[in-house]
Formats: structure tokens, sequence, C-alpha cells
């Protein structure tokens, strides 16, 4: 039971002195959690809101398609891209394998269905009434898409806030895609694998609270933006 | 007899193939209260959606104040600006009521420090100055009408369409609204309220037309009318 406690102690060490390594694989998640969220809101925004506004044939399967792919395992995933991107995959030839920006795909596969679906949840919560009353008021074309916008705010930066925990949170597209690289590919949550594996407890350990205050940050953020809607 | 500002002729709606409107004439007086009336169904809100232009998909012609109406957007927005809805269960948009009262005029591009005499004006006429920090659900159905009342009128708009705007107030907010209605009728404005209360009818009307499955069954001066 002791060696916990100095495992904690010896965390809390590395996480007080910033230790270089530490902060490499956290800066390294953080950066890429947060490229991987802003192009999953660049396409997942506008999918979005066009799925939740536009009828159209085969509208209720693309919903269950996107509800099951909420819950799509990362390894499942990880597994999918790495066939595209591996030397013998169709997009071999671009050396995306162990770079960043596999991740970074990866993870915006991971995380577009999640953008979509509470993004289209958020639209289609807005009242109908909103569109008439702004019509009646005398917005143009592009006022009635920005008031909606603006009603589905709170629901929209959930979205975003909500993909950015799950992202930060993965192990299996980082692992697989990113091939764990040190200082170059190695995110919290595969360090944390490693690390454990090799004994480093205290290490992983750091790693561990890091992750966790993070995700108790997105959480306190998402619950306030939560909480906006009900104000 | 007071002028025609607003007419429109052989107006069709159809939902699913069915008629809920269709009906040759109907007239809007100018700076008069002018009422319509009828049973459910009859297709008064579809009517009241079509005249304020919140519905441009019907058949048939608009002629407001002698000019025909056309189907060109910027015709229709520019003459949509110069209506205002009293809806029936208001919809306030997310944030305080100061801002769903300046909201038509920022559409207008309005300055903002015009905007905030002119909300200061009106909340200031209409006593409600004390909501003007309240948020959009921290409000009675009262309060959410007279949010919506103001932010109707901060445009000074030619005509008021206003649906059932007493259906879900009490006794005291209902007489309130009759009151300021009634002095706006003084001022010039001209309203088109639709109505089930025979008591508004009775005190208010100046004009009356009766609805009946989307056709004019009455339609003239409230005196003489029989009904």
């Amino acid at each position: 039971m002791n060696y916990i406690f100095i495992a904690l102690r010896d965390a809390f060490k590395l996480i007080i002195t910033l230790d270089p390594e530490v902060s490499n694989v956290v800066g390294t998640s953080l950066k890429l959690s947060l490229t991987s969220t802003f192009f999953a809101a660049l396409l997942g925004i506008p999918l979005g809101i066009l799925i939740s506004k536009i009828e159209f044939k085969g509208k209720y399967l693309l919903n269950t398609i996107l509800n099951t792919l909420l819950s799509l395992p990362t390894v499942v995933l990880g597994l999918f891209v790495y066939s595209v991107i591996s030397r013998r995959g169709i997009f071999g030839e671009w050396g995306l394998l162990f770079t960043n920006k596999g991740i970074i795909i990866g993870q915006v596969l991971l995380i577009l269905p999640i953008v979509v679906a509470l993004v289209r949840n958020a639209i289609h919560d807005v009242d109908e009434k909103m569109y008439k009353t702004a019509i009646s008021l005398g917005a143009t074309g592009s006022q009635k898409f920005r008031l909606l916008i603006s009603e589905a705010r709170y629901g929209i930066i959930g979205a975003l806030i909500t993909s950015y925990g799950r992202v930060i949170g993965e192990v299996g597209v980082s692992m697989m895609l990113g091939g764990n690289i040190k200082g170059f590919t190695r995110t919290i949550t595969t360090a944390i694998a490693m690390e454990t594996n090799k004994g480093r407890f205290s290490f992983a350990l750091a790693l561990g609270i890091i992750l966790l205050s993070i995700s108790f940050i997105i959480n306190f953020i998402l619950y306030y933006f939560q909480s906006g809607e009900s104000k | 007899m007071k002028n025609i500002i607003m007419e429109a002729n052989n107006l069709i709606k159809c939902y699913d193939q069915e008629y809920v409107l269709n009906l040759e004439n109907i007239k809007v007086y100018e700076g008069a209260f002018n009422f319509l009336i009828g049973s459910n169904g009859s297709g008064k809100t579809t009517l009241l959606n079509i005249l304020s232009m919140v519905d441009t998909d019907f058949k048939g012609e608009v002629i407001y104040k002698g000019e025909k109406i056309g189907k060109e957007k910027i015709d229709i927005l520019k003459l949509r600006r110069k209506f205002s809805v009293i809806w029936q269960n208001p919809y306030l948009f997310k944030g305080t009521v100061r801002y769903n009262i300046g909201l038509p005029l920022r559409l207008r591009k309005v300055k903002k420090e015009i905007i905030d005499k002119k909300i200061d004006k009106i909340s200031s006429e209409l006593e409600i100055t004390n909501l003007l920090n309240k948020k959009h659900n921290e409000l009675s159905g009262g309060e959410r009408q007279k949010a919506s009342i103001a932010r109707a009128l901060i445009t000074n708009p030619e005509i008021l369409f206003i649906d059932e705007p007493n259906n879900s107030l009490d006794y005291e907010s209902a007489k309130y609204f009759n009151n300021l209605f009634s002095k706006l009728i003084q001022d010039g404005i001209t309203i088109l309220m639709i109505t089930h209360d025979l008591y508004q009818i009775e005190h208010y009307a100046d004009y009356i037309t009766l609805l009946d499955q989307g056709k004019v069954i009455k339609t003239g001066l409230y005196e003489e009318m029989d009904i």
C-alpha cells in the first residue's frame, strides 16, 4: 500500500516541478486534441445544421448510422484508418502513419459524429416559433440564420466541449496511428499505458492526475454552458 | 369611412391540396381597429400571416397603399419591416428583455445609441423598465406579452397585426392591453386583430371581417353589421 503514497508524492513532484517529459506529453495531447476538435467543428457544425434543417431521402438511415458511430470503439476506428494510411493502404504514399497528422485524421473521424449529432440536436431543439418571429421582426435570410445559431449556441458549444473531452481521453487512435513515439506522437493516454507497463508508476500517475484535472475542467465548462441553457 | 391601407384579392392558400384560405377580397382600414373573427380553423391566423408578409407562399394579390406588392424578396422585406406582429404565445430570444426589445432595430442596422434611447422610451411608456434586465425565461405570461409588445412597437409600425393577445392573460393584463391598443389607434396606428373576445369587439371594433372555412362571410363597419 505504501508504494501508492510514494508514487502519489512523486507524481505531484513531477507536476509541480513541470517535468519536461510530462510537459511535452501534455502539450502534445492538448495540441492534438484542440486541432482535431477545430477540424471536426469546421466540418461537423455545417453538417449538423444541414441534417437538421434539410429533408431528404435516407435521413432516417443517416441519423441511425450517426447515432451508432457515437459509440464507435476507438481501436476499431484506429484499425480502419490504419488500413487506409499504412504503407499498403490507398493513402500509404502520403506517409501519414505514426505522425501527428495521422492521429488528427483518426481523431477527427472519431469525434465528427459527436459534433454532427449534438449540433443537429441543438438546432432541432430551437423552437419552431423562432423562425416565424425572426421573419416578422424583419430578419433577412442571413440574419435569420445567425439568430438560429445564436439560439442554439449553448448546444453547439456543448458539442465542441464534449468532443474535446472525448478526444483527449482516447487511447486507441493515438496508439495505433501515432505509434507512441517519444517527444513526437506520445500523448497522455498512450504514455500512461506504456509507462505503467514499464513500471514508471509515478510518471503514469502524474499524467493520470493531469488528465483527470483536464476532464474536470472540461466538465466544469460544459456544465456552465448547459446551465446557461436553462438560465 | 376611413381610407383603405391594405387590400388583398383572390387569396388562395392550400395545405396538402386542401384550401385553408380562398377569399375574394379583404380590406384593412387605415388608423382603425380592424377585427378578424371566426371559429377555430376558419383561416384567421393564415390570413394574418399572409397580410403581415410572414407567409409569402400564397396565390393572389396584395395591395399596400395603392401599390401591388411584388414577390421579389426585397419588396417583401421592405414591406414586412413596416409591420409588426404580436403573437398569441410570443417567442422571446435567449437573452434579456432589453436584448429582445432592441432586436428588430438591430436587424435594421440602427445605431446602438439610438436603439438604447428607443428602448428606454418604449419601456417607460409601457411601464416595463423593471423588466429590462430580466432574462427571457424569468418572465410570467403577461410580462412576456408586454416585452413582445414593446418589441413590436419599437419600430413604429404602420400596421400592427395581433393574434389573440389576451388568450392566456389575467383580467388586469387584458385590460392593460386593451387600453394600450386603443391609445395606439388614437396615435394613428392601424391594427388588425384576431379575437374571440366579445368585450373587445363591442368596445373597440371599427371594422369587422367574419371568416368561415377560409372565406369572408361578412365584412364592414361594426355599427352596420348584424353579428
